[in-house]
């Protein structure tokens, strides 16, 4: 074991070191970058050199971004649209799976390949109908028809990873619970779920990054700038903000992406998981 | 609850559990798509429905060379993304699991670096990327150009060419995550024995790469390529804030046409018609993947 180690040449190794530092400079330089603009004052934006970072750190400008947009409202209604989203793909998905997993019939492959084909729709093409449909029957510009088209988006790829799940736990653990009389729902509910703990884990922390990151949906189905989740709040901010103002914006998007940050770092060995069962599993 | 249920009424039961996913999806994908298929043949405007069935739209649509050339951005943007995104990824992931092997440490810094990148909104990256490609003098890149070009003024984000470039590079920094993440567990599958077995026949690292881990991880690449390539035809997001499409059309690929001849030339049945291709290339492209499991399960 060891003697392969050892072999390793010096030169290797620390050129081996610079690749790791090259590869993490170029994923983190962009937000760090965001972060050192966020900071400065406007004639350090304008200098005629690089200012890599400010030369007193203009925390001012965060209070500033809290007080003149409307990035905490903007916080808030993400908050709400993921939360209640990924409640309800869970609460849907989770006996769909279970059925798939468990039910023999015809055409089983075509619903498979149905639910597939949901999972690969691009939003912007189903957006469209529906807007018109929501305006017609006057739900448009509502949060919560906004939150059952993210439920209908996202529950195909959940269902297609549960099933997955679900196909690995043996049929003996269904039998043992039939002959203690257990139901199918309690079944599910006392064998299977805890069984598929860690995929449940994986597949919520998936539904919160992308419902946290969707973005047509919501452009085209909401209007009010009071309902905005993040994505869309900061674009418009954007177009209203000119160079004078990048580090107000700057500001804007450390506080937009702060909380799926801090979610994504702390689960990442969950996400890691998921991305590697989902994809592959059939 | 009851005595003894048979085995059929239990399915019953059971397939009545996919009832309340499979209206909804009825209602959210199902209608919209016939919807948008009705439209693509009818002369309609976002608040008017036109009458009647016609071809025309798709003539139009295929004969404009707007079109043309947007796909053929679409086409540029795609093909470079994914192809840099899957290579870069796997770089990464050979990088990653030749330094778990060898305990070095550092390495959940790197993957956690590159994966932070995936869970940012994909509005967020444009807005940074922006800010990355200013064509101030203080800007990042530009500072980093002229270390190697003094004086030089590209136009990063002003200029057709440039901006599809700057473009592709940026989504090349959002999409390496994902790629990266399925072949590192690819290359995770393989047991460290065969590492030190090849070492001590003198095969050799790469020889081990190319004549037994590439062959055996080929499948794993065509889901990547695969999935990638559906992900990258979808999204606009991030050039939505990077670029908005231009300058001129330069970067406005079909995903982002859509959106625009709908909601900005309120051209709904030219939308529409376009919406249709994206249909398909999702649909084939999807068809191909199920294909494709459907083999390897059997």
């Amino acid at each position: 074991m060891r003697a392969h180690k050892k072999k390793t040449a010096p030169l290797f190794r620390a050129l081996f070191a610079l690749i790791g530092v090259a590869i993490f400079l170029f994923f983190v330089a962009p937000l760090l970058w965001t972060l050192s603009m966020s900071l400065k004052t406007i004639p350090e934006i304008f200098a005629p050199k690089i200012v890599l970072w400010p030369a007193v750190p203009q925390f001012g400008n965060y209070a500033r971004v809290l007080q003149s947009t409307t990035i905490l409202l903007n916080l808030k209604n993400s908050a709400i649209i993921t939360v209640f989203s990924v409640a309800l793909v869970l609460l849907l998905s989770l006996p769909s799976a279970f059925a798939l997993s468990r039910l023999r019939f015809r055409g089983k492959t075509a619903w498979m390949f149905l639910i597939l084909v949901f999972q690969m729709l691009s939003p912007v093409v189903v957006a469209i109908p529906l807007y018109r449909f929501f305006l017609a029957v006057g739900i448009y510009n509502k949060l919560w028809s906004l939150i059952l088209v993210y439920v209908a988006a996202f529950s195909p790829f959940t269902v297609w990873y549960l099933k997955g799940y679900f196909d690995t736990v043996p049929a003996v653990l269904d039998e043992a619970a039939k002959l203690d009389g257990a139901t199918r729902l309690q079944a599910l509910l006392d064998v299977h779920i805890p069984v598929a703990a860690p995929g449940i884990a994986s597949v919520t922390i998936l539904l919160v990054v992308q419902c946290w990151s969707q973005f047509v949906l919501p452009l085209i189905l909401l209007d009010d700038k009071n309902l905005l989740p993040v994505p869309v709040g900061l674009l418009s901010l954007q177009s209203t903000t000119d160079a004078i103002t990048t580090h107000y914006l700057a500001a804007a998007s450390l506080i937009g992406i702060l909380p799926v940050l801090v979610c994504f770092v702390v689960f990442q060995r969950f996400i890691v998981s998921a991305l590697t069962a989902g994809a592959v599993k059939e | 609850m009851s005595a003894s249920p048979g085995r059929v009424r239990e399915d019953r039961g059971l397939a009545l559990w996919l009832l309340p996913l499979a209206l909804l999806c009825i209602a959210v994908f199902v209608i919209p798509v016939f919807q948008i298929l009705r439209l693509s043949f009818s002369a309609s405007t976002l608040m008017k429905a036109g009458k009647g069935l016609s071809l025309e739209t798709y003539s139009r649509l295929f004969s404009s060379p707007d079109f043309l050339s947007i796909m053929l951005t679409t086409l540029i943007f795609v093909v470079a993304s994914v192809a840099l995104q899957v290579a870069l990824g796997f770089a990464i992931a050979l990088y990653l699991d030749h330094g778990r092997s060898q305990g070095y440490r550092g390495m959940l810094l790197v993957r956690t670096a590159v994966l932070a990148a995936w869970a940012i909104p994909g509005v967020v990256i444009g807005v940074v990327w922006k800010m990355l490609f200013s064509e101030l003098d203080s800007g990042l890149v530009m500072s980093l150009v002229r270390l190697v070009a003094p004086g030089a003024r590209p136009q990063f984000l002003s200029s057709p060419v440039p901006a599809l470039v700057s473009s592709i590079v940026a989504n090349v920094w959002r999409g390496t995550a994902y790629s990266m993440i399925l072949l590192y567990a690819g290359l995770m599958t393989f047991p460290r024995e065969l590492d030190e077995a090849a070492h001590l026949d003198g095969a050799g690292a790469l020889r081990l790469l190319f004549r037994i881990k590439l062959p055996i991880l080929a499948p794993l690449f065509l889901i990547c390529i695969l999935l990638v390539t559906v992900q990258t035809f979808n999204t606009f997001d991030m050039l939505m804030a990077l670029t908005g499409g231009g300058p001129g059309r330069s970067t406005e690929v079909l995903a982002l046409n859509i959106y625009k001849t709908i909601f900005t030339e309120f051209d709904l049945s030219r939308g529409g018609a376009a919406a249709m291709v994206l249909l398909l290339v999702n649909l084939g492209i999807t068809w191909v993947y199920f294909r494709f499991l459907k083999g390897r399960a059997e």
